[in-house]
């Protein structure tokens, strides 16, 4: 289980995250969404430690994110993700691997069966300099079932993928759902969220607007027509503030 | 151990594919090539001139390759992001600086044996035969990288690659002027002294590695020297990945 409790980061005068709580259960699909600069991406580089957040605790199977051996059970794929791009697809997945414990996981078989999976496999041996951004997304999401996480945190995994990669990811990420990961992820497509998630949360500047179930949320109208309309009429309470300071 | 040599390998795998540093070394080899044609201009004087020059060029580009490559290194991390996918797993700050150190070190080793072996043939080629006494010079250069890294990682945790390399400078420059400045005011006032004196404890005193004049004169220095000398690189190394780790940890990626 994922529990967020009362977190708050803030970067000099700005709040990017303000007493935010969340519990996401085991192996359901959480979707985290809200507008760019909502706290998006914060939340989840606190949820595996990058940053630490100022108020408020994230437990993450019972410990936090900073212990290292809460990470052996986390797989992270931030959004547009870098490699090093001398390395070929196959020896950076290799050198993922065998950052943690288990030497199983560093194997070259289990690798290539992950970039089998992906569908990246007949680049595996090509360095990745000469990934297009589809196949960069495709790795990045490759490296982050690596060590087989309990927690699978991804932000933004369907961006710069086509309708076909969107599909094979989404089955793969339902896929590790029916085998009991719990997934949390950020994403600005809201289709493909309200197709894949149990549960989502909202947030905007910061702040929890809602966390729950897809369909009380949707009474009844597609998602993104909901988003939209719940984010507009927060703005038209909390105007730009923030953005205009 | 595991985390850290995995981190070693990965950074000396993606710098040797560096085709910026396979550009420095091959021109490095042409340079102690070059010192043929030098020691063949210089009346009698050939082999002199081929090892002091060859083990100047050795150091000097171990320089330039340790500026280029270090200069950047925890900077290039943190904006290219690639520190995202390190961290986020079971990987600790300490761990990741010591693992890029260890990389660097074993690619700098790497050109600097190559260079070496250059060296030596050179040397051999011209009549000079196996100048061992040249492989404590060679020793002691590579433990003066490997401190000048720390360095370079050090001051890349929190400045640009230009500061980084800027500030890199300008300690080597203290560091080898440190006994000469000491020498200096050995008769100057009494604050004169104590400022040097807070110098040469604060800045690492980067002469006693360099025995390129014993080495040409077939002098190797005792072990004890050497030892001591070892000793005191990796106190310093051990210092500056530990500040680099402070550094680091203090930053919100």
């Amino acid at each position: 289980m994922i529990e967020i409790r009362s977190i708050t980061k803030r970067y000099f005068e700005d709040t990017a995250v303000d007493n935010l709580s969340l519990t996401v259960g085991k192996g359901s699909v959480f979707g985290f969404l809200g507008p760019n600069g909502a706290g998006k991406t914060t939340t989840m580089k606190m949820m595996v430690g990058l940053v630490h957040p100022d108020e408020g605790t994230i437990l993450i199977n019972g410990t936090t994110p900073r212990e290292c051996v809460t990470r052996e059970h986390i797989g992270f794929m931030p959004e547009n993700p870098s490699f090093y791009e001398r390395l070929t697809g196959l020896e950076f997945l290799m050198f993922c691997g065998r950052l943690f414990p288990k030497t199983r996981f560093s194997a070259e078989a289990h690798c290539r069966t992950l970039l089998e999976l992906l569908g990246i496999i007949e680049a595996a041996d090509r360095p990745i300099r000469g990934y297009s951004k589809g196949m960069k997304q495709r790795l990045g999401f490759a490296q982050a079932l690596v060590n087989e996480p309990a927690y699978l945190l991804l932000d933004e995994p369907l961006d710069g993928l086509d309708p076909i990669g969107r599909r094979e990811m989404k089955l793969i990420i339902k896929k590790l759902r029916g085998d009991g990961t719990t997934i949390f992820f950020n994403s600005h497509i809201l289709a493909d969220v309200e197709e894949i998630c149990d549960a989502i949360g909202i947030i905007h500047r910061g702040t929890l607007v809602y966390a729950g179930a897809v369909a009380p949320f949707c009474q009844g109208r597609p998602l993104e027509e909901r988003f939209v309309a719940v984010i507009q009429e927060r703005e038209k309470v909390i105007p730009f503030v923030r953005h205009s300071e | 151990m595991k985390t850290i040599w995995a981190i070693a390998a990965n950074t000396f795998r993606a710098a040797v594919r560096d085709r910026i540093l396979h550009g420095i070394a091959g021109f490095a080899i042409l340079f102690i090539l070059f010192t043929l044609f030098l020691g063949s201009i210089s009346l009698g004087e050939e082999l002199i001139i081929i090892r002091s020059i060859g083990l100047g060029g050795i150091y000097l580009f171990g320089l330039l390759i340790t500026l280029f490559l270090g200069g950047s290194l925890m900077h290039t991390e943190i904006e290219r992001r690639t520190v995202y996918l390190i961290l986020a797993k079971p990987v600790s700050i300490g761990q990741m600086i010591i693992g890029k150190f260890l990389g660097l070190l074993m690619s700098i080793a790497l050109v600097i044996a190559v260079m070496s072996v250059t060296y030596l043939c050179v040397v051999w080629y011209q009549g000079g035969g196996f100048d061992g006494a040249a492989l404590p010079a060679i020793g002691m250069t590579i433990l003066e990288l490997a401190l000048f890294i720390a360095l370079t990682i050090f001051f890349s945790t929190f400045l640009t690659p230009l500061g980084a390399t800027i500030y890199a400078v300008i300690v080597l420059y203290i560091g080898h002027s440190l006994s000469l400045l000491v020498q200096f005011v050995r008769t100057s006032g009494a604050l004169a002294r104590s400022a040097a004196t807070a110098a040469s404890y604060l800045f690492p005193n980067l002469e006693k590695f360099n025995i390129r004049n014993e080495a040409l004169h077939h002098i190797v220095p005792s072990s004890a020297s050497l030892g001591f000398t070892v000793i005191y690189a990796l106190c310093y190394i051990a210092l500056l990945l530990a500040l680099a780790t402070f550094m680091f940890s203090s930053k919100d990626l």
